[in-house]
């Protein structure tokens, strides 16, 4: 069984995340993904759903920085996208500031 | 079970990475890994199932449910009701044994709201899991998390429900255990609890415009203090939360939602009410949905009707 006790102990890195035409800003971990650190934060410029990939209603464009993606569904993220910087912010992880823009939720 | 459609027999989740998914059903919900396959597949069992498995996952590029399959009670009636299918009208396609390991031959067929479903007559029999078949002890001990006990329904959400439930009623022998009416004069059916047997449900549908999409699999837990134990496990483990605890107005069920790593939802319940075939549906009017869904909160969210995989 995994929990998070392992967690307390390790500041992981964290970089600062511009939302576009939005005055706050939030942080995001490097092992946390930009939904979750933005629902810590207690902000919500991005839809929640599923928090897993499934769903679509998180997809946003990052304008600007680095980042890791994991798997996204196909039904939501459509070929080519990934190159524009278009994901679900549930699957991304920051490696560096990031600048996002929100999208309009996919069905 | 009028017709011989005994229960729910699997379902088919498919996933965007497997070891996670693995993690999620097994290590978190206390199913038990049964087997894999040359596709990649993974079969697992909740622990007071006797067939050997009643959950696949399979890895993909996109969430959702492949099929759900219903266990029918002889080699025979799955004849009879594939003849009834196909003079119903409905597509047919018949897969073979070992298609999936250890399973029989499956029937597969689309309902109107376009989810995939199959009848299938035998499967493997392992017993329960942990336990003996002669004198059981009460259960086994080594489960993991929540120790779900068994695969229990799935709710899917697409259009034409009112035709969907005529089908699975006249076909299939299912009754309509509770439903949601509009509360005008037409009373369109627009939520369909159906169930073969004494649970308030087996499969339920609720009319959504896009086909073919899922909303949750449903897992058996005893008590409430279990459902409230499977909320600590999910905080514990940092899982995506949907409800919950809560209990539902339509089933009276005592239930909390989260969702696995790829994003499709999971429920585990406890209690409710039970179905007898003289026994009217149990009714509630779309005006009060808040209130049938969620019996506390009494109102909606969002993400029950719209986050779907
Ligand atoms: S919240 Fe569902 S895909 Fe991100
Ligand atoms: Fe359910």
């Amino acid at each position: 069984m995994i929990n998070n006790n392992k967690e307390c102990d390790q500041a992981a890195r964290a970089h600062q995340i511009r939302v576009v035409n939005a005055s706050k800003g939030f942080v995001s971990r490097e092992d946390t993904n930009l939904l979750v650190s933005m629902e810590r934060a207690n902000q919500s410029h991005v839809l929640v759903g599923c928090r897993g990939g499934g769903c679509g209603k998180c997809r946003i464009q990052v304008l600007e920085g680095d980042y890791q993606s994991k798997k996204m569904s196909r039904a939501h993220i459509h070929p080519g996208e990934p190159e524009q910087g278009i994901v679900l912010a549930c699957r991304i992880f920051a490696r560096s500031d990031l600048t996002i823009q929100p999208l309009a939720a996919e069905h | 079970m009028k017709y011989g459609v005994m229960r729910p027999g699997h379902v088919q989740i498919r996933v965007l990475d497997l070891d996670e998914a693995v993690r999620h059903y097994c290590d978190l919900m206390g199913m038990i890994e049964m087997d894999r396959d040359d596709q990649g597949r993974v079969y697992l069992k909740a622990w007071t199932e006797v067939d050997k498995y009643s959950v696949v996952l399979k890895e993909s590029d996109e969430a959702g449910m492949d099929f759900m399959a219903f266990k029918v009670v002889s080699e025979d009636v799955l004849d009879t009701l594939r003849h009834k299918l196909v003079d119903y009208g409905v597509a047919v396609t018949d897969l073979p044994a070992d298609e999936l390991k250890d399973c029989g031959r499956r029937v597969r067929f689309t309902a109107p709201t376009g989810h995939q479903f199959e009848l299938f007559a035998s499967k493997l029999q392992t017993g329960k899991w942990g336990i003996n078949k002669v004198n059981p002890e009460a259960w086994p001990r080594g489960l993991q998390g929540m120790a779900v006990t068994r695969f229990d329904h799935c709710l899917l959400y697409g259009p034409d429900v009112p035709g969907t439930t005529r089908l699975f009623q006249e076909v299939l022998g299912f009754d309509l255990g509770e439903r949601v009416i509009t509360p005008d004069d037409s009373q369109t059916l627009i939520g369909s609890f159906l169930t073969v047997g004494m649970k308030a449900h087996d499969v339920a549908f609720i009319e959504h415009a896009e086909p073919g999409k899922f909303h949750h699999a449903s897992f058996f837990l005893e008590t409430w203090e279990d459902v409230l134990r499977a909320a600590d496990l999910i905080s514990m483990t940092d899982t995506p939360i949907d409800i919950g605890p809560t209990r539902h107005g339509l089933t009276n069920g005592r239930t909390i939602y989260f969702f696995d790593p790829s994003g499709n939802r999971s429920e585990v319940f406890a209690n409710g009410n039970y179905h007898y075939p003289d026994h009217e549906p149990v009714t509630w009017t779309a005006d009060q949905l808040g209130k049938a869904i969620f019996y506390h909160d009494r109102v909606l969210n969002e993400r029950f009707l719209t986050v779907l995989s």
